[in-house]
């Protein structure tokens, strides 16, 4: 109940006595507790004019490092006894230092500037709402003001940058890369031999071959390099990363997918991004630095969602993923994949699938026993069996300790694989 | 300071009650008076905020039925001025606790306070007011009155000066 009204009941309730007994003291008795009241009335607070700005120092950051956020609140109004300032943020967020509410005294045209430190999980966390409320010193009467702002604070996932992740789609763009076109050209990587044409120079020669033919000369052809398509789709499904209500992967496939969206953009390629969950989440392709802003948004964002298999993946956009594309794919896998991932590859796209090993992560959580230990192996033979399935069809697949950093655990096979191919 | 204006205006809001109750002969009532009194403390100490609405009614509804019963008005009033005071100190601690390390918090105490002692002592003027018509101004009554008026003057004096 409102004090106000509270108060006012009592003096109801004196008043009345007062009245039904004939007792003049009854009404006196009544009396300071009027004079609190009426002093409550009396300097009620006006119509809030608040005027607030919030400052972040950094908006991006990365789990475990902290952002300072900075109030500055303006009273256009007139005087404010007491104001409670309570900022409202997400309970995800945990305050390191400083404090989200404050109580203070504002006078007409002052401003009071406050601090207070923010950590947390990978995530966005809009700040909306400060909740400010006015009210005189006996917190009788109340005025209200809600302030709406639009920053927000995105915790990027953390990751470890990859030197260079190899690829090679069917279908290259125009412009000049690092991904092999399979077209001859101007390049570094020896292509073939083809008849000399007039302005070749003389160092593209090749002497040996041109020695074997008395009419013609011969040109040594290199391969032409060229950015690519390539589709990054990380796999949200809660059943592929939750094993239990605390033990989740799914932050290592959004490390990963982080890492390889850097290094594909780095590479100058054009990289879209599908997050699969309990809906499809798209990121158009794009280019250079503002794409990786986009990309990482999209993965502070990400969260796992109810979906049992790959439904509808093989009806993929062409203007997200277009024909013969590299598709990334990210996932722990289930059995269920197979079919879908071969399809996709059935269609002409380059598949690559990383893929975090849930048997070691789930081995390094459960305590070891023989059920335990017997369930791994089974899981493991399953598990063994689908890659084998998946790179016989064709698909690239690259298994992912996660008690290692992504770089060190496979970047080295990624970085080797340009060369072997 | 809160705690100890909210403790001193408990002691003296029961204590206040249980005097004149036991001065007319109501000792087993005086003694759940101050019953009353140390469960409200205990309240404090153990955050019940329900108990001091609860508090306040119960001290209003004794002081009324004091005054119906012929008793000395000025306990009475002592008492349902110092049960409002305390129900005060309780919310505001209450709001107290909102407050973040670095606000000003004994700027906004000291403002609290002064005022509402400020409206108490005019609360008990104006008992005295009706006692003074009512000629029941007793000897205890002087000597308690001057003793709050000195300690609330002791009070301001000290603000002013820090």
């Amino acid at each position: 109940m409102r004090r106000s009204i509270f108060l006012s009941s009592l003096v109801y309730g004196l008043l009345l006595a007062g009245l039904i007994t004939l007792r003049g003291q009854l009404i006196a008795l009544a009396i300071p507790i009027v004079l609190y009241l009426l002093f409550g009335f009396w300097n009620a607070p006006e119509v809030l004019d608040l005027q607030i700005e919030r400052r972040l120092s950094h908006d991006r950051i990365s789990p475990g490092s902290e952002s300072v956020v900075t109030l500055t609140v303006t009273n256009h109004g007139t005087d404010i006894e007491e104001l409670m300032l309570d900022e409202k943020i997400s309970p995800q967020l945990s305050v390191r230092f400083g404090s989200t509410r404050h109580l203070l005294r504002l006078a007409k045209g002052g401003s009071h500037t406050f601090t207070y430190t923010v950590a947390g999980p990978r995530g966005s966390y809009p700040f909306e709402t400060i909740h400010a409320t006015a009210t005189e010193s006996l917190g009788l009467m109340r005025r209200e003001q809600f302030v709406r702002s639009n920053e927000r604070l995105f915790i990027f996932p953390e990751f470890r940058r990859l030197k260079h992740v190899s690829i090679r789609p069917r279908r290259t763009r125009v412009y000049a890369g690092s991904i092999p076109a399979r077209i001859g050209g101007s390049g570094t990587e020896f292509f073939g031999v083809r008849e000399y044409q007039s302005g070749d120079s003389s160092r593209t020669i090749n002497w040996r071959v041109s020695a074997r033919h008395d009419e013609n000369l011969y040109s040594n052809e290199y391969q032409q390099e060229r950015v690519a398509d390539v589709g990054i789709v990380v796999d949200a499904r809660t059943h592929a990363n939750l094993f239990g209500p605390t033990r989740s992967i799914f932050e290592y496939t959004v490390a990963a997918s982080a890492a390889l969206a850097d290094a594909f953009l780095m590479q100058g390629n054009r990289v879209g991004l599908l997050v699969y969950g309990s809906f499809l989440g798209w990121t158009l392709p794009g280019y250079g630095k503002v794409q990786r802003e986009r990309i990482l948004q999209a993965l502070a964002h990400a969260e796992v969602g109810t979906s049992s298999v790959f439904a509808g993946l093989e009806h993929l956009s062409p203007r997200m993923f277009p024909p013969e594309s590299q598709i990334v794919l990210v996932s722990s896998l289930v059995n269920d994949d197979l079919n879908v991932l071969v399809q996709l590859r059935g269609r002409g796209y380059q598949v690559m699938v990383i893929t975090p090993d849930p048997v070691k992560f789930e081995l390094g959580i459960l305590p070891s026993s023989q059920s335990v230990d017997l369930a791994a192996r089974v899981v493991r033979m399953e598990r063994d069996l689908l890659i084998r399935r998946l790179e016989r069809a064709g698909i690239q697949v690259l298994e992912w300790d996660v008690s290692l950093p992504l770089d060190q655990a496979i970047g080295p096979v990624l970085m080797r694989h340009r060369r072997l191919m | 300071m809160t705690l100890i204006a909210l403790i001193s205006a408990i002691v003296i809001a029961s204590s206040s009650l249980a005097w004149e109750f036991e001065q007319r002969g109501f000792s087993s009532f005086a003694v759940w008076i101050l019953i009353f009194g140390v469960v409200w403390l205990l309240a404090i100490w153990r955050r019940w905020k329900w108990y001091s609405p609860f508090a306040l009614i119960s001290a209003t509804i004794l002081a009324a039925l004091g005054l119906y019963l012929d008793f000395n008005p000025g306990w009475m009033f002592a008492g349902g001025v110092f049960a409002l005071f305390a129900w005060d100190m309780a919310e505001f601690r209450q709001r107290l606790y909102l407050m973040a390390a670095d606000d000003d918090t004994r700027g906004i105490e000291r403002r609290h306070l002064a005022r509402v002692s400020l409206l108490m002592l005019a609360g008990l003027f104006l008992a005295s007011i009706v006692m003074l018509i009512r000629v029941q101004f007793t000897f205890e009554w002087g000597v308690f009155l001057v003793a709050v008026i000195l300690l609330g003057l002791a009070q301001l004096v000290g603000w002013f000066k820090r």
